[in-house]
């Protein structure tokens, strides 16, 4: 539990100030050595840094892609100018502003909270809105409403005249927009506070639970997440950040028009984010250092005079690095400079070195849980005009392993994904310890105790076996607390994962890759194990050695098993009942060697005799 | 009831623009899974290539076929240099690429060109009309509604008879299965950036036509259309793309005219949100392209 805290508040908390540290050293060295110009340049970067972080903490946590923030950036940018701007400048500029908002009069803080709050109240709007779409990873919907958003905003300052004065000279803080932000402390604690918060969200249960649905939104619920929730948690708290730089920013340039918070700024920080790496507060930080030092170099470089050179030095340069570095970091690199790694990162090598490992757990006493029912009744479903289950059902009580083969196509995974409320069955019903799961969606089939594996793996797979386990294990410990739940580290040491545990999912070997998956399950706390196919693709002797994995993590975790195979091996060795299913139809039940005897199931499962 | 059919008629000339612009997308969507936000690009390029050509003295006749060819020229250059490079990438990596490409070379005609609009003449007699009954028939309007029917039933019959069009659907139905059947991905992919090519070439000749000018963001506005059209169409789906071009058009035509006065400015803006709202209550689109994730 202790290194729990170092890894997750501690170290990050420290990652952070360090980080803020270098960051203001950094800008105070330059600025000092520099000119006007440079210490405006250091102030514009840093609040960059500001927006960049509250788009990370959205973007980096979930993976929904938003070209929206600045959208938001545009209302608080709006918003903190017409609440801070002095009465009698307002009258010259926006002398019909309604709501009587010429005649208001707030200081900046004020503003700036009043800016916040109104950016927040529109973000829950939108975010309702993401989630009723469906926003996951790479979503074509959150793209398209984010946009909306960007385009919305801009038309309707360019054309609410009374309000914003309009496209062409929008509003500002003094006749001349001369800078009206005295000293940098503001920026700094903003910067610090942005910091903190990007860091530490990424080691907060939504923010881990955000980003297992990053990796694979379809597993994230089967295991109990709901991704709306986390994204919406995200959405949030980036938008606080992202309009408390963009009232800065307004406060710093002395002005605001529906330009200054549109497609430029957009790609300007897009890029910072993404040259850097999206998923890494670190990064995103780097990213606008590169993005912020590369631009002022190509517009020193773009008024240079070197005789040959003038095919390339000229206007636009800036452009075309911007242009360029987003391109060719997403053709070359992808995840950015430094991936998802943190500065606090390089101490949980020394963390892992002491890390003892872990005592098994006494497993779960059988006789003390109640038995529980799976029961599965009447299960019709049609894809098309393709019947896949007739009628088919099955019955699992705690304590017992029950096996479901067939032959290919003849439905088992889809009485699966009918449990597991994936696929909608036409009738039927799932009743589990007397609770009907029909109609009911998946995280909440999950958390009601059904937890499954995927025949083609379905990890996190940018995240590491101990993540993948301990996300699962943060959402049980919330929804299954009257459950055994084994610390993660017995469930690694128990799936023979302890050795890889600081590995990703997606650098795991076939059958560690499925040794996880059903940690992860079993890491749900389940009433039942659903494992769709856990031998296939291993060799004999790995595929014996799953026998005893299944049966002591399920006897960790006091949970009955159904299984599905294709190994007749497997299944004869580990089921104490087996369901056979053919054509979408159970056609014999009974214990292994019952059904081997079965004629029915022989000519349906080996085929009949030559 | 007169003033309804001209303002059908008017809608189908726009729509039928967005139509060409949408198959394009939808084309490199199916094989792909990419939605093509630098499919404006190729709009870019053409103004500009009208542009020059214009200021060398030629005239339309020769300028429309040198501008469809220019744009499958630029879609293919776009595919060799970017695309070719994320296939199969996420679609977060694609999404960001095709915006990278469509800064890039919006930056390349700000550093070459002149971040100003160059204007060129446009066609006498795209302002003409024919008068029947009460009805004021924009020649332009049934320039277009033909020439978009020319080329969507080319198009057709180009998938539906042709190997080509075969391997190009059976691609996009599921391009895993179909390269394992032996169709070759590189010459499938290639082929429909050039047919997307071909597609908004022709939209590029209308487009130009009407508005006459070249500017490094010229392509952004049709690219919008383009997108927003095939998203109604639901993307993966061809006979969508047309379809909801052709809403776009219309619904356009319809908000301009009853918009009250003063408020037409927001058109684009109220399309956008209308979008976005069908986006939050039907996600895949108007019409629906079923897919069966496997699980």
């Amino acid at each position: 539990m202790q290194a729990d805290r170092v890894r997750h508040a501690v170290a990050p908390a420290l990652g952070s100030g360090l980080l803020f540290l270098f960051l203001v050293a950094g800008s105070l060295l330059y600025a000092a050595t520099g000119d006007a110009a440079a210490n405006s340049l250091v102030t514009q970067m840093l609040i960059n840094a500001v927006v960049v972080l509250g788009i990370q903490i959205y973007i980096g946590n979930t993976g929904v892609l938003s070209f929206g923030h600045i959208g938001f950036g545009a209302i608080a940018g709006y918003a903190f100018a017409i609440c801070a701007i002095s009465p009698e400048r307002k009258l010259r500029q926006i002398p019909n502003a309604p709501f009587g908002l010429a005649e208001v009069d707030f200081t900046p803080l004020q503003s700036g909270l009043i800016a916040v709050t109104l950016t927040v109240i529109v973000a829950f709007l939108i975010g309702l809105a993401l989630s009723r779409s469906g926003a996951r990873s790479g979503a074509v919907a959150a793209v398209v409403i984010t946009l909306a958003l960007l385009f919305v905003v801009h038309e309707v300052a360019r054309n609410w005249i009374d309000l914003t004065r309009g496209g062409k000279t929008g509003l500002s803080f003094s006749p001349l927009g001369n800078a009206t932000l005295q000293g940098k402390l503001p920026i700094y604690l903003i910067l610090l506070g942005a910091i903190g918060l990007a860091r530490l969200f990424k080691e907060t249960r939504a923010g881990r639970l955000a980003q297992a649905a990053r990796e694979d939104d379809l597993a994230a619920r089967v295991m109990g997440i709901d991704p709306a929730v986390q994204q919406m948690i995200a959405l949030l708290l980036s938008v606080v950040v992202v309009s408390a730089g963009s009232a800065l920013r307004v406060f710093e340039l002395g002005s605001i028009n529906p330009r200054l918070f549109f497609f430029d700024y957009t790609l300007l920080t897009l890029t910072m984010l993404i040259v850097g790496g999206r998923n890494s507060v670190v990064g995103a930080l780097t990213g606008v250092l590169i993005i912020t030092v590369g631009s002022e170099l190509t517009r020193n470089l773009s008024e240079v005079d070197i005789q040959g050179m003038n095919w390339l030095l000229r206007d636009g340069l800036t452009d075309i690095f911007l242009g360029g570095a987003m391109l060719g970091f997403m053709i070359l690199r992808p995840a950015g400079l430094l991936g998802d790694w943190e500065l606090d990162h390089w101490s949980l090598r020394r963390l892992r070195r002491t890390e003892p490992p872990p005592v098994p757990p006494p497993s779960a006493d059988g006789d003390k849980t109640p038995t529980t029912v799976l029961k599965v009744t009447n299960v019709t479903v049609h894809f098309g005009g393709y019947q896949a289950l007739a009628d088919a059902g099955l019955e699992a009580a705690s304590g017992e392993i029950v096996g479901l083969i067939g032959p290919n196509g003849a439905g088992k995974t889809t009485l699966l994904n009918v449990i597991t409320g994936l696929v909608e069955s036409d009738n039927g019903q799932t009743a589990l310890g007397g609770v009907i799961l029909t109609g009911v969606s998946p995280h909440v089939i999950a958390r009601s105790g059904l937890a499954r594996t995927f025949q083609n793996f379905r990890l996190f797979s940018a995240l590491s076996v101990r993540e993948n386990i301990g996300v699962v294990r943060l959402v049980a410990k919330h929804f299954r607390r009257d459950r055994p739940l084994p610390p993660v580290g017995a469930l690694m040491a128990q799936a023979g994962l302890w050795e890889q545990r600081d590995r990703r999912a997606s650098e795991l070997d076939y059958g560690n890759a499925r040794r996880l998956e059903l940690a992860r399950a079993a890491a749900a706390g389940p009433e039942f194990l659903l494992l769709d196919e856990p031998t296939s693709g291993m060799s004999d002797s790995e595929s014996r050695a799953m026998i005893d994995q299944v049966r002591s993590m399920a006897k960790l975790i006091g949970a009955g098993v159904v299984v599905i195979d294709h190994d007749l091996n497997f299944i004869t060795g580990i089921c104490d009942r087996v369901y056979v299913l053919d054509q979408g139809r159970v056609i014999a039940v009974g214990t292994p060697a019952e059904i081997a005897a079965n004629p029915a199931v022989q000519t349906a499962y080996l085929g009949t005799a030559e | 009831m007169i003033e309804l059919i001209q303002q059908i008629i008017d809608g189908l000339g726009r729509g039928g623009i967005y139509a060409l612009l949408a198959l394009g997308i939808a084309v490199i969507f199916g094989v792909m899974h990419l939605i093509n936000f630098a499919h404006g690009e190729l709009i870019t390029v053409s103004a500009y290539t009208s542009y020059w050509l214009f200021a060398s003295g030629l005239n339309w006749w020769f300028i429309a076929p040198t501008v469809i060819v220019v744009a499958v020229l630029t879609a293919v250059i776009i595919e060799f240099v970017a695309f070719r490079w994320v296939r199969g990438a996420p679609d977060f990596t694609m999404l960001m690429t095709s915006f990278g490409v469509h800064f890039l070379v919006q930056a390349l005609f700000v550093m070459y060109v002149s971040a100003n609009f160059r204007q060129f003449p446009r066609p006498g007699w795209i302002f003409d009309t024919w008068r029947i009954g009460g009805l004021s028939l924009e020649v332009f309007d049934l320039a277009v509604i033909v020439a978009t029917l020319v080329t969507l039933l080319g198009t057709y019959w180009l998938l539906q008879r042709t190997m080509f069009g075969v391997s190009l659907r059976a691609a996009a139905e599921d391009f895993d299965t179909a390269r394992l059947m032996g169709i070759r991905s590189n010459r499938v992919i290639r082929g429909a950036f050039v047919l997307s090519g071909v597609l908004a070439g022709v939209a590029a000749v209308f487009w130009l036509m009407r508005s006459g000018q070249a500017g490094p963001t010229a392509g952004l506005n049709p690219m919008l259309k383009g997108v927003l059209a095939a998203l109604i169409g639901g993307l993966g789906s061809l006979s969508g793309a047309v379809l909801g071009g052709i809403t776009l058009g219309l619904v356009e035509v319809l908000l301009i005219s009853r918009l009250p006065g003063g408020t037409a400015g927001l058109t684009d803006g109220i399309v956008f949100l209308l979008i976005a709202l069908l986006f939050v209550f039907r996600p895949q689109g108007l019409i629906t392209v079923r897919r069966v994730e496997r699980v």
